[in-house]
């Protein structure tokens, strides 16, 4: 299938990254699924479909540290506190009690991972 | 900035958690102090709460404060007279009596979630502009959001839009807090200031109601335990 032209830089909607690391249970475990299902239903629950449209939430899969629990969220420049705010929403991945700890918001992914160091 | 979380309940209170495991995760978390709100019937052990807040403070290196929850009318006289024995005065709202009673208490610090089993805010244009001559603070707690859903949160999510307009209306002083009765319940405090962004404060209110009106009421407190302190604007100085 033929791809889109890509905008023009003045058309494209500002992005933000956010970095964040999952506090959990020893001994307990959740993967990358865990966290975007529990995401996508707090986002959902909390601002409904047309709030959650508005964010341009993402959970970035390649960049999902499984051993350090740390992830990367993009959206737009408009929605960072929205999409933080959820975050606080979620109580359980799976069946594994969690707390989330904002790390860094930045404007590109190169000056994000070099602050998480990912 | 130092973000300070007001309202913690402990293992002594209606806690889950022990006061090591809280001090320890507000610490990883970023708080610069939290405080433990007791309630009046552990004020007979109050020399032993403050011996062990002291220990754990040192060990983990985060300020630990003590508070008081007022949870009726006699409660709230009997701590009120005994101010200056503890950091924080907290008074649980939801009753309206209740409620009014400790915004026209000069002693009481923090009047926390004034809607809070109601179906109305708990507040009033009255009751505000009261809270904000005593200078008590309005508190929004998280736990209460997280623990709703659906309706109920929504409507909660109304009340507490409305205090915060009260509050902006009449420069009533507005704190944030966890709530929390477990380690777990704890939240980041960027995450406590992205979510009273989202329910109607600006950036700076937000940070103010973590950091700046928190840190006022603790050395407003401090000022209250000094030897030369009489009452409110009142101080031997010689």
């Amino acid at each position: 299938m033929k791809r889109l032209k890509i905008l023009i830089p003045s058309l494209r909607e500002r992005k933000r990254y956010i970095a964040f690391q999952v506090i959990h249970e020893k001994g307990e475990d959740f993967s990358y699924s865990d966290m975007e299902s529990a995401l996508w239903d707090a986002m959902l629950d909390f601002y409904g479909e047309l709030g959650v449209s508005q964010t341009s939430v993402w959970l970035m899969k390649d960049l999902w540290n499984e051993k350090r629990k740390i992830g990367i969220l993009r959206c737009n420049h408009k929605s960072v506190q929205k999409v933080i705010a959820s975050l606080g929403l979620i109580e359980r991945l799976g069946d594994t009690r969690v707390t989330f700890k904002i790390l860094k918001v930045s404007g590109t992914i190169k000056s994000i991972k070099e602050k998480v160091r990912l | 900035m130092k973000f300070y979380d007001l309202h913690v309940h402990s293992e002594f209170s209606e806690g889950e958690s022990s006061i090591e495991e809280i001090a320890e995760r507000a610490k990883i978390l970023g708080y610069s102090g939290i405080c433990f709100a007791e309630y009046f019937k552990n004020f007979r052990k109050i020399e032993e709460l403050k011996k062990k807040l002291n220990d754990v403070s040192k060990r983990v290196g985060i300020e630990i404060y003590l508070g008081f929850e007022a949870r009726n009318s006699y409660e709230l006289s009997k701590l009120a007279k005994k101010r200056k024995e503890f950091d924080i005065l907290l008074v649980r709202g939801g009753e309206l009596n209740l409620n009014r009673k400790a915004v026209e208490t000069k002693e009481v610090d923090v009047l926390t979630h004034p809607e809070f089993g109601r179906k109305d805010s708990g507040l009033n244009h009255v009751m505000a502009r009261l809270a904000s001559e005593n200078n008590v603070a309005i508190e929004i707690n998280f736990r209460e959001i997280v623990s709703l859903s659906k309706t109920s949160r929504s409507l909660l999510l109304k009340n507490i839009q409305r205090n915060i307009m009260l509050c902006r209306k009449y420069g009533t002083p507005l704190i944030l807090s966890s709530g929390a009765i477990s380690h777990w319940h704890l939240k980041d405090p960027k995450v406590l200031i992205s979510m009273a962004c989202v329910l109607g404060l600006e950036i700076k209110e937000a940070k103010n109601a973590l950091s700046q009106v928190p840190g006022k009421i603790i050395q407003i407190s401090k000022g209250r335990q000094d030897e030369r302190w009489i009452m409110p604007g009142v101080k031997v100085i010689s």
